[in-house]
């Protein structure tokens, strides 16, 4: 593994490029601000989107986000779309948490009007969303519901009336990839997947009950119904075990594929395969299992939150109100058709820690979004804000129509326990109007607000390079973290 | 290892001489010591339920036996703490004691002790999604053996 530090240049006041040098076939491509740029270089990310750009059939460039940071293999807030005839398909460029992503649902009330029963809200959702290491579901899923999950996604959520239509439509693949091959999912994911479905996990995964703070394009928060004040639901987590397993599964088999298609590997986590060949194919019909295993779980944590605001608010405010806004995949890779110098090419688009943000112009953008472009979900620290944004033409131009995924880590998870040392980070948060609610106080001391980059800086950055526009900025009221 | 070592107070991630923490920003890792490879596979595999729990107040009540095999010895280490996880994760099961009885740069053998995750009585730390091949490394030193290991979190 070669972890120098690769030459850069500006490009414009937003980009940087790493000019393709040795064994790279494209140039890299990196979306930041010059402030941003320093902390970059403080670790081997750059490094890693250089090694990306190695691999056979990449397409354009390879891209990184602003929020970009180290990851394995892949860095983390990085793009990377190959050729389907040429170009390689990795399990790395996808990432353990498959379809991690986010989930936006708006009520019809304000925070004003919530403001005394939060608390009791927050507890029945605590109480009913299991969450932390750990923690199972109540869920206990047969083979029969596994492999419907695996392959039907949401739907097999709406099918047990654990969803309502339009929360499909709002969501990325409308909740369902096909072409998932249940058949190539191990029998060992089956069994991690098995007592995990509506469960939120651990580490940087949350449930956030917010406030709509800020506007910042009217036209855009009107069409997607959001306005000052009103309450809204974040949910951030994946595929939980099932995803992890798949990931662990496929990372040897295309270590060995490698090998044997004689691709010479940067890094070993780049394992990959032609998308065309057998392994290939194998990855992506497991892999789109679990991108629909963490769309039922999104789906059916999203219906106790519901049921939560029902039991807590009446019926009104929770089951018909709460109204999903969009649903966003930030860990996936998939077919997408991009027009690459003037020429319509299927690719196989790789998104580990970036978010698709397509212009209105797509078809798969839904119908009542298309004025503005396709909904992005941007969740920031438990302390600050999270963001809404729209997709853009730029974006597809330009970064096979991506754009950031989150606010990245400033600080390692030791580092933020040290920081955080002493300190009651629920009074804290407390104090600015935030309640907590933890299943562990170490995840808690992990994800303290300073452990991550102000996401603000990352947003802006991304409208400032044209590939997303802010819409409504969002600040917690209670947070819940496993 | 015996569980006498494991028993000691120093016996904490961070505490021991032979295990140290690799510091990533986004994810969790180990650098591991040994005098021997098998004693290198059983103490990598302690360092990683060190990072998911606090080891104190794990007990070797029940075994169970491990089987991996992979393409060579670094894979097999991967493929090895990965089974772990998979056995923690699927079965609830928290693991203190590690033996490896055989092992080879393909395949290895071992018994695992420890009991049933209690979240009244266990400490849990993180949740590991993946044993990653990132910076992977197992090198012969003056002294033994070390290894490099980064999980995903």
């Amino acid at each position: 593994m070669t972890n120098d530090r690769p030459d850069m240049q500006q490009i414009t006041e937003y980009l940087w490029e790493i000019p393709p040098t040795g064994k790279m076939r494209v140039p890299g491509r990196i979306y930041t601000t010059k402030r941003m740029l320093s902390k970059i270089l403080a670790d081997q990310s750059t490094r890693q989107v250089a090694n990306v750009a190695e691999l056979p059939g990449i397409v354009r460039a390879s891209l990184a986000m602003p929020d970009i940071h180290w990851g394995y293999g892949f860095p983390i807030g990085g793009i990377a779309a190959f050729d389907v005839d040429e170009g390689v398909v990795s399990p790395g460029g996808v990432g353990y948490d498959i379809n991690c992503g986010v989930r936006l649902m708006a009520a019809g009330i304000t925070a004003d009007e919530l403001a005394g029963r939060l608390p009791l809200l927050v507890d029945r959702i605590f109480e009913t969303v299991p969450c932390g290491v750990g923690a199972g579901s109540d869920l206990d899923l047969s083979p029969a519901d596994l492999a419907g999950v695996a392959r039907d996604g949401a739907r097999w959520a709406l099918a047990r009336e654990l969803a309502e239509p339009a929360d499909l439509e709002c969501t990325e693949e409308n909740g369902c990839m096909p072409d998932a091959d249940p058949e190539q999912v191990s029998r060992e994911a089956l069994d991690r997947g098995r007592k995990q479905m509506g469960t939120l996990g651990s580490g940087n995964h949350f449930l956030e009950i917010q406030r709509v703070a800020e506007i910042y394009d009217a036209e855009a928060a009107e069409v997607l119904g959001l306005f000052p004040g009103q309450v809204t639901v974040t949910i951030h987590c994946g595929s939980r075990g099932f995803g992890h397993q798949i990931c662990s599964d496929y990372i040897p088999r295309m270590d060995g594929a490698a090998r044997k298609h004689g691709i010479e590997l940067p890094d070993r986590q780049l394992a990959c395969a032609p998308v065309r060949s057998p392994e290939g194919q194998a990855y992506l019909g497991a892999m789109r299992c679990a991108v629909n295993y963490a769309f039922a779980n999104r789906q059916v944590i999203a219906h106790r939150v519901r049921q939560a605001f029902a039991q807590v608010l009446g019926t009104s405010a929770g089951q018909i109100a709460l109204r999903t806004i969009y649903e966003v995949a930030h860990n996936i890779a998939k077919y997408e058709t991009h027009c690459i110098d003037g020429v319509d090419r299927k690719l196989c688009v790789h998104r580990k820690g970036a978010t698709r943000a397509f212009a209105g112009s797509r078809a798969e953008v839904p119908e009542m979004y298309r004025r503005i472009g396709q909904p992005v979900l941007i969740p920031g620290d438990m302390g600050r804000y999270s963001y809404v944004l729209t997709g853009t033409q730029r974006a597809m131009d330009e970064t096979f129509g991506s754009t950031c995924h989150g606010a990245g880590r400033a600080m390692s998870r030791h580092g933020a326990r040290k920081a955080a040392r002493g300190r009651d980070i629920t009074a804290e948060l407390k104090r600015k109007g935030i309640l907590i609610r933890s299943a562990g106080r170490r995840t808690l001391e992990e994800e303290i607000p300073e452990a991550y980059k102000d996401v603000s800086c990352v947003v802006d950055a991304c409208e400032r390079a044209g590939i997303s526009r802010n819409v409504a900025q969002l600040r917690p009221l209670a947070c819940i973290k496993g | 290892m015996s569980a006498a070592t494991k028993n000691n107070e120093e016996d904490r991630v961070g505490d021991v001489g032979w295990l140290e923490r690799v510091e990533h920003t986004a994810d969790e890792g180990v650098v591991v010591h040994a005098g021997g490879l098998r004693e290198l596979f059983e103490r990598a595999a302690w360092g990683m339920f060190a990072c998911i729990a606090d080891m104190e107040r794990v007990r070797p009540h029940r075994e169970v036996p491990v089987a991996v095999d992979a393409a060579d010895r670094e894979a097999l280490l991967v493929q090895w703490l990965s089974e772990l996880n998979r056995i923690h994760q699927t079965d609830g099961m928290l693991f203190c004691e590690f033996s490896v009885s055989e092992l080879d740069d393909h395949r290895l053998r071992a018994a695992v002790r420890g009991e049933p995750m209690d979240p009244r009585r266990h400490d849990l730390f993180l949740e590991i999604k993946g044993v990653t091949y990132h910076g992977l490394a197992i090198e012969e030193t003056s002294g033994g053996w070390t290894a490099r290991i980064l999980f995903d979190v």
